[in-house]
């Protein structure tokens, strides 16, 4: 029924916009607007070209100051310090010197390394994909496979399934700005984390022997290295990874739901009538659509790589590599979000904009992945922008 | 009845997953709303009246309102569509009744297109502080407008370009077959026919800067004042939710959360606006 009026619509349409009779062809102002809108497309076409080029030209050159120096080995460098650093000299003897009622003091010049928020980067977008992509795939396979058979019955004939409503929420759910999350993360979660989950984490696994490390932080103090619990303050890599796996959940849950709607019908009544169980039909759905379902997790991935204000809001932003989830960190987006604003020119500025420069060609790189997977294998990716 | 037996464990196993994706489902509805339902609290705590029509005053106890920054980015969103949407929709004819779908170039451009949309928001406020705030002197609004704009167009492009495709190929030829250029093809058939969904996608790029911190960071930086002198620094609602947010007064903490119940009944309305318009033209559209 539905169709019949749809098809009765196109053809009023049709005709209403077609039957306009076209005056005299040749004339000038006709063919001015006819090769006028086709230059005006093929710019805004090769603007957007120039959107890319742009950019990427300019934050290399401003990097350069920084890449000339560091080169590669920005990557594993793990101290970042944008000030200089008086440090008192030691005597043969590991004193402090004293001379004329001075300490002797040496000037250590700022240092940038990138080691530290490309650790608390993957960290978090790891504790992100562990938490998040179970969850979404089964809210996929429940969106696609259960949710249009359980019929909601309305007063009167109509009827619908909840697959709808809850396709709506999942979308509108993914268009919550992310400083919802982060201000849900720092005010709420953290805390809960702080006062309630972190003290229970640490009485339950400070007896284990490897997971034990995961609640001290060797810290050097005046040339001595002293082992110290870690505080329980809610604004670490925990904490950052929920927020942004939350943030992700309806980003992945769309793209799957997508790709294993596209899934043909055939192969999974095909594995019932062979005496497949519901689960076993999923698993063929699920290896049907693996490609599509690996690019949807690489659109989460890069979606969470590059997030910044949520993370900046909860993750502690501390430059240094500790080896534990319960430590606060820094990730790239977040260490630009809190430096860049106060960085003077120079190789502070020029440092960051290495990391910009490391952010971007790593986000493009995860969407390029996820884009030939999803679209390039017959999924769609109506719910990834 | 061997048979049977052997498929006991799978059909345990199949109803332990069967049980086990309702209950994830679940689980993500119950924090998702457990998040949304929190912000509608507390945001309704701190909803008032002062919040549309008073600006902020500086002082802790009474801080005022966020007039100032829901028509900043009523400004914003405003002026990034001025140069956003056009461009967008331009390059999204090109790429549909233009490019073919062949050509180095075309496919080039969309992929482009593509790949833009993955451009990190804090690092388009980066460039937009080097092109824009750096060469005028000073934080303004046009450079967050740019911002805005800059992650509007690749979105506008694609969804516009999917959208004309799904135009039957019978109306340009029909259109072309009377003698209509193709220029009056596209402007009076073509793009009647998608225009719903054409609006659709403008929308959806509108909700998704809408809702954008980082690129205004660095660009329009915020400000306390009614401004709508863009060559100045400028309001704009997230930002200044950021601000107070993670400012060290109570009071200002919770016109943030009302500031950002604000926030999310536009972006609410949008969607749902979306929502119809879309359903609506593409019935209208897809004869079958």
């Amino acid at each position: 029924m539905l169709a019949k009026v749809g098809s009765e619509r196109s053809t009023i349409g049709l005709q209403t916009s077609v039957s306009t009779p076209v005056r005299r062809p040749a004339r000038a102002s006709v063919k001015f607007v006819d090769s006028g809108l086709k230059w005006a497309c093929r710019l805004a076409g090769c603007t957007i070209l120039l959107m890319l080029a742009l950019p990427v030209t300019l934050l290399v050159i401003k990097a350069w100051p920084a890449i000339e120096r560091f080169g590669l080995n920005f990557l594993v460098t793990t101290t970042w310090r944008a000030n200089e650093l008086e440090q008192p000299i030691l005597d043969a003897a590991g004193k402090i010197q004293i001379v004329d009622g001075e300490t002797l003091t040496r000037t250590i010049p700022p240092e940038f390394g990138a080691a530290p928020v490309l650790y608390g980067t993957a960290v978090s977008t790891g504790i992100a994909l562990l938490f998040a992509v179970p969850f979404s795939l089964a809210a996929a396979l429940f969106i696609v496979r259960v949710a249009p058979q359980l019929k909601v019955k309305l007063p009167g004939k109509r009827q619908f399934s909840i697959a709808e409503p809850l396709s709506f929420l999942i979308e509108f759910l993914a268009a919550i700005p992310s400083l919802a999350y982060g201000l849900w993360g720092l005010f709420v979660l953290g805390p809960f984390l702080a006062n309630v989950v972190e003290p229970f984490l640490a009485r339950t696994f400070s007896a284990v022997p490897i997971l034990s490390g995961m609640f001290y932080q060797t810290v050097t103090i005046a040339g001595e290295e002293v082992r110290r619990p870690l505080s329980f303050t809610g604004r670490d890599m925990l904490c950052g990874g929920l927020v942004l796996g939350i943030m992700i959940l309806p980003i992945i849950t769309a793209v799957s739901r997508d790709v294993l709607k596209s899934v043909p019908r055939a192969q999974i009544e095909g594995s019932l009538a062979l005496g497949a169980t519901w689960w076993q039909s999923c698993v063929e759905m699920l290896r049907y659509g693996r490609a599509g379902l690996f690019g949807a997790v690489m659109l989460g991935l890069a979606r969470a790589a590059g997030e910044t204000m949520a993370v900046a809001m909860v993750i502690g932003n501390n430059n240094q590599i500790v080896l534990s989830p319960i430590a606060p960190a820094q990730t790239m987006a977040s260490l630009l979000a809190n430096e860049f604003a106060e960085a003077g020119p120079g190789m502070h500025r020029a440092s960051l904009m290495y990391v910009a420069v490391i952010l971007l060609v790593m986000s493009l790189g995860f969407n390029i992945v996820a884009r030939y997977f999803v679209v390039g294998r017959g999924g769609r990716t109506s719910g990834a922008h | 009845m061997q048979a049977r037996r052997e498929n006991k464990p799978a059909r345990v196993v199949s109803s332990a997953a069967y049980a086990a994706c309702a209950l994830a489902s679940l689980a993500i509805i119950a924090v998702l709303l457990l998040i949304t339902g929190y912000l509608v609290k507390i945001g309704l705590d701190g909803m008032s009246i002062d919040l549309f029509t008073r600006d902020p005053t500086g002082d802790p106890v009474d801080p005022g309102g966020m007039r100032h920054a829901i028509a900043g980015t009523l400004t914003l969103l405003a002026m990034a569509s001025t140069v956003g949407v056009p461009l967008g929709v331009l390059a999204g004819i090109y790429l549909s009744e233009y490019a073919g779908d062949g050509g180095k170039l075309n496919s080039t451009i969309r992929f482009t297109a593509d790949v833009l949309s993955g451009v990190p928001s804090i690092v388009v406020g980066i460039i937009g502080y080097e092109l824009l705030v750096v060469p005028m002197g000073n934080y303004n609004g046009y450079a967050g407008a740019a911002a805005l704009a800059f992650i509007m167009v690749p979105i506008v492009a694609r969804t516009t370009e999917e959208m004309l495709r799904l135009v039957p190929q019978s109306y340009r030829e029909g259109s072309l077959g009377l003698g209509a250029t193709k220029a009056q093809t596209i402007i009076r058939v073509v793009i009647p026919a998608a225009l719903g969904s054409m609006i659709t996608g403008v929308m959806l790029a509108l909700a998704r800067v809408a809702g954008e911190t980082a690129p205004l960071l660095f660009t329009a930086l915020g400000s306390r004042f009614l401004s709508f002198d863009p060559g100045q620094p400028f309001p704009s609602l997230t930002v200044q939710i950021y601000n107070y947010a993670t400012g060290p007064y109570t009071n200002e903490k919770k016109l943030a959360w009302a500031g950002m119940l604000v926030l999310i009944a536009i972006l609410f309305v949008l969607n749902l606006a979306i929502r119809f318009i879309a359903s609506r033209s593409l019935k209208k559209m897809v004869p079958s």
